[in-house]
C-alpha cells in the first residue's frame, strides 16, 4: 500500500484510546492511498468502529496521529473555537455512514442532502436541489426526494444517507457498518452504491460485517481484535489463507454463519 | 325561571370586542411562551448549573403557585415601583406562565433528540450551534407540537382570568355588559359557548398539526 | 425584606391557607365520585347515556373553570340554584375536576392490556369482578399519578374562588398586599404556603404509588 510517492490520502500513525481504564485502541497505523478501499473487520468490541469514529474526530485519540490528504485531523495544540473551526473545516471533507443511518427526520430526503452543501458551502438553492436530485438519481432514489425519511425503508434510508455525505464532494468515505442494522433482503440494494462508488474511485473506509462483499469490493483488508490489528493484507489472502490462528477463529465462525 | 338573551344582543359588539381581545392575547401569549420556552430550554441545558440557576428557580416558582396569584404580584407589586398597563401585565404574566410549562417540555424533547443526530450532523462539518438550530431544535420542536398545542388550548382558556386584573377580555367585557342589565346567566352562558366553539376548533387544529408533524419525527 | 411584617401577617395567611387545603380536599373527594359515575356512564350499555357523559366531559374540558364559576355563582340564582361561595367552589371545583378526572381514570383503565381482561373472563369472572380484581389493581398506579397531577391543578385552580370571596390564600394575599404596600413580602409568605401544599400533594402521591406499586413490576 505504500509503495508510491503521492501522498496517502488518509494516514493513521500510533493510534491510541482509551475509555475510563479501557484501552480500545492500542496503537493502530494505516495508511490508504487515494481511491483505494479498505476494509476493517474483526468481532465487536475489537475496536473497529472506535478507530473509523477516531479518523472523524467523534472519539477523541489520545495518542498518535490521523492525517487527511497532508492535513492534521487531530489537533490536540488547538483548543476551543479554533479547534472546533477546524474540525469542522476537515470534517466537510469525510463523508460518514452510520450504522442506524441518522437520517434527518424533520427533513425531506432531498433537504436531508441539501442542507449541508447550502449552509456549510453557501450553495444557491437551485444548485443545491441540482446537486441533491443528482445524488439521489445515483442511489435511486430521485422519485422520493420530497418523501420523509419515516416514509423510507432501511436500505433507501441509508442510500439516502450515503448521498447526503456525497453532498459535500468528500475526499473519502467512512462507512461504519452500514449494513448491520438492515433486513437480509435490503443490503444488497446499499452494497451496490457502495460498489459503484468503488467503481468511481473513491477512497473508502469501510467497518463491516460482511466478509463476501469486503473480499469482492475491497484493495486491502484488515482484521482487528482487542484494540490492535492481528494482521492485514489482500482480501484474497486475508480471508482465503489467513496467517493468524485468531483470523482463522473468526473467519471460520462469520463464513460458517453466513453460508 | 326565564330568560332573556336580548341583552346579549344588544351587547353583541362588546361582547365581540372582548373576544377579539382574547384572540389577540392568545396570540401574543402563544408566540412569548413557544419562542421564550425554547430559548429557556437551551440556556439551562446547555450552560452550567451555576449560571442557569436563578432560570431554573423561576420556572420552579411559576408552576407550583396560581397564575392569579402571579398576576396579583405583577400587577399591585411591580405596578407600586413602575407603572405598567394591565395588559401589558396579562400578556407578560401568562407568557412567563406559559412559558415555564413549556420550557418543560421542550428540555425534555431536546433531550429525547438521539446523539446519532448530533453526530450525522458534526460529521457533515457543523459546528455546535448550527447543529442545535439546523438539527436539534426543529427536531424537539416537531415532538413538543402535541403536549405544546395541549398547553396553548389550556391557556386560552386561562385568558379569562385576566378579567381580574381589569383586562377587557370576554369575561371582562360581559361582566360589564351584565352590570348594566343584571343578566349574569345569559351571559355567561354565551362566554362559555364561544369559548367552547374556540376550543373546538383549537382541538381540531391541534389534530391536524398532529398529523402534519407525526411523519417528520 | 420586612421580617416582621412577615411574622404579623403569617397566622392570618396559615389561616387562609387552611381554607385553600379544605376547598380542595372537598372537590377531590366529591370529584373522585363524580369520575367514577361517568366512567361507568362512558361504558353503559344505553348509547344516549354514553353520548351525555361525553357531552359533559367535553363541555366541561372545553370551558374555563374561571367561568364555570361565574356561571354557576352568579348566574346560578337564575336557574334557582343559591350557593354560598365557599359550596359553591367545592361544587364547581369537583363538578370540573371530576370530567378531567374521569379521563384520566379511563385512561389507566385502559392501558391494562386487553389479554388480561380476556384472561379474566376466561377464568368464569363476571365483568365487574373482573375490573375490581384484575384490572383495577393494574391501573391504580398510573392512575394515581394522573390524579395527584390533577389534585396540583386544583389546588392551583382553588385561587380563583377568591373572586366570588372566599377568603383563602390568593383572596387574603390580594387584601394584604393591598393593605400592607408590601407585595414581596406577602407574595413571598403566600408563594410558600401554596409551595407547601402542593410539596404535600406530591408526598402523599408518591406514597400511594409506591404502595400501589408494591406487588407490581412497574
Amino acid at each position: 500500500m505504500t509503495q508510491t510517492t503521492e501522498t496517502p490520502m488518509v494516514e493513521l500513525k500510533g493510534i491510541k484510546k482509551r475509555f475510563g481504564d479501557l484501552e480500545v485502541l492500542k496503537g493502530i497505523d494505516l495508511s490508504v492511498d487515494r481511491g483505494k478501499i479498505i476494509s476493517i473487520i474483526g468481532p465487536s468490541g475489537s475496536g473497529k468502529s472506535t478507530l473509523l469514529r477516531s479518523v472523524n474526530n467523534l472519539e477523541v485519540i489520545d495518542e498518535g496521529s490521523i492525517m487527511l490528504d497532508g492535513v492534521q485531523v487531530n489537533r490536540p495544540d488547538l483548543k476551543g473555537l479554533a479547534y472546533e473551526k477546524h474540525i469542522n473545516h476537515i470534517r466537510q471533507n469525510m463523508g460518514m455512514v452510520f450504522q442506524h443511518f441518522n437520517l434527518f427526520p424533520h427533513l425531506s430526503t432531498l433537504e436531508n442532502v441539501t442542507l449541508a452543501p447550502r449552509k456549510l458551502k453557501g450553495m444557491s438553492a437551485n444548485e443545491a436541489r441540482e446537486l441533491g436530485m443528482e445524488l439521489l438519481e445515483r442511489v435511486g432514489l430521485a422519485d422520493k426526494a420530497q418523501a420523509y425519511p419515516s416514509a423510507l425503508s432501511g436500505g433507501q434510508k441509508q442510500r439516502v444517507a450515503i448521498a447526503r455525505a456525497l453532498a459535500m464532494r468528500p475526499k473519502v468515505m467512512l462507512f461504519d457498518e452500514a449494513t448491520s442494522a438492515l433486513d437480509p433482503e435490503l443490503v444488497e440494494e446499499v452494497n451496490l452504491v457502495m460498489k459503484g462508488l468503488a467503481e468511481e474511485h473513491m477512497t473508502m473506509l469501510i467497518v463491516t460485517h460482511e466478509m463476501t462483499f469486503a473480499r469482492d469490493v475491497s484493495d486491502w483488508a484488515m482484521f482487528m481484535d482487542g484494540g490492535v490489528v492481528v494482521e492485514a493484507n489482500t482480501p484474497d489472502h486475508l480471508f482465503s489463507h489467513p496467517d493468524q490462528e485468531r483470523t482463522q477463529h473468526f473467519l471460520r465462525k462469520h463464513l460458517g454463519a453466513q453460508a | 325561571m326565564e330568560f332573556d338573551f336580548s341583552p346579549v344582543i344588544d351587547y353583541w359588539p362588546t361582547l365581540l370586542q372582548g373576544v377579539g381581545v382574547t384572540l389577540l392575547i392568545g396570540l401574543a401569549v402563544a408566540v412569548m411562551s413557544i419562542i421564550g420556552g425554547q430559548i429557556v430550554a437551551v440556556i439551562t441545558l446547555y450552560t452550567r448549573k451555576m449560571v442557569n440557576w436563578p432560570l431554573r428557580f423561576f420556572i420552579w416558582l411559576f408552576m407550583t403557585t396560581p397564575l392569579l396569584l402571579q398576576l396579583y404580584f405583577l400587577y399591585f407589586g411591580i405596578g407600586e415601583w413602575i407603572l405598567i398597563p394591565a395588559i401589558v401585565v396579562g400578556v407578560l404574566g401568562l407568557g412567563f406562565h406559559y412559558m415555564a410549562y413549556n420550557a418543560d417540555i421542550f428540555i425534555a424533547t431536546i433531550k429525547s433528540v438521539s446523539s446519532g443526530q448530533y453526530e450525522a450532523s458534526r460529521s457533515l462539518g457543523f459546528g455546535h450551534i448550527r447543529t442545535l438550530l439546523y438539527i436539534i431544535l426543529p427536531q424537539a420542536f416537531y415532538r413538543a407540537l402535541p403536549q405544546l398545542s395541549n398547553n396553548m388550548i389550556i391557556m386560552v382558556k386561562d385568558i379569562s382570568v385576566l378579567s381580574a386584573i381589569g383586562i377587557g377580555e370576554m369575561v371582562y367585557a360581559s361582566q360589564y355588559a351584565i352590570s348594566v342589565t343584571f343578566r349574569p346567566f345569559e351571559f355567561y352562558i354565551t362566554i362559555a359557548v364561544i369559548y367552547y366553539l374556540i376550543n373546538l376548533m383549537m382541538e381540531a387544529g391541534q389534530t391536524w398539526i398532529e398529523r402534519r408533524a407525526a411523519y417528520r419525527s | 425584606m420586612d421580617i416582621n411584617l412577615m411574622i404579623e401577617i403569617a397566622p392570618l395567611l396559615v389561616k387562609a391557607a387552611w381554607v385553600t387545603v379544605d376547598i380542595s380536599a372537598r372537590a377531590l373527594f366529591f370529584g373522585f365520585f363524580i369520575a367514577s359515575a361517568l366512567v361507568a356512564l362512558r361504558t353503559s350499555r344505553i348509547p344516549p347515556v354514553r353520548w351525555l357523559a361525553r357531552a359533559y366531559i367535553s363541555v366541561v374540558r372545553g370551558t374555563p373553570y374561571f367561568v364555570q364559576l361565574l356561571l354557576i355563582f352568579y348566574g346560578g340564582p337564575a336557574i334557582g340554584l343559591r350557593l354560598d361561595p365557599f359550596t359553591c367552589g367545592v361544587v364547581v371545583g369537583a363538578f370540573n375536576i371530576g370530567a378531567y378526572m374521569s379521563e384520566a381514570m379511563r385512561g389507566a383503565i385502559e392501558s391494562v392490556d386487553s389479554g388480561q381482561n380476556e384472561a379474566s373472563r376466561s377464568l368464569g369472572f363476571g365483568r365487574l369482578a373482573t375490573l375490581q380484581h384484575i384490572i383495577l389493581p393494574q391501573a391504580a398506579p398510573l392512575m394515581i399519578r394522573s390524579v395527584g397531577v390533577l389534585a396540583i391543578i386544583l389546588v392551583k385552580n382553588s385561587s380563583l374562588v377568591s373572586i366570588i370571596s372566599v377568603v383563602e390564600l390568593t383572596y387574603q394575599a390580594q387584601r394584604l398586599i393591598g393593605s400592607t404596600y408590601k407585595p414581596l413580602e406577602v407574595f413571598t409568605l403566600s408563594a410558600l404556603m401554596y409551595i407547601v401544599i402542593i410539596y404535600a400533594v406530591m408526598g402523599i402521591v408518591e406514597f400511594l404509588y409506591r404502595r400501589a406499586t408494591r406487588y407490581t413490576f412497574l
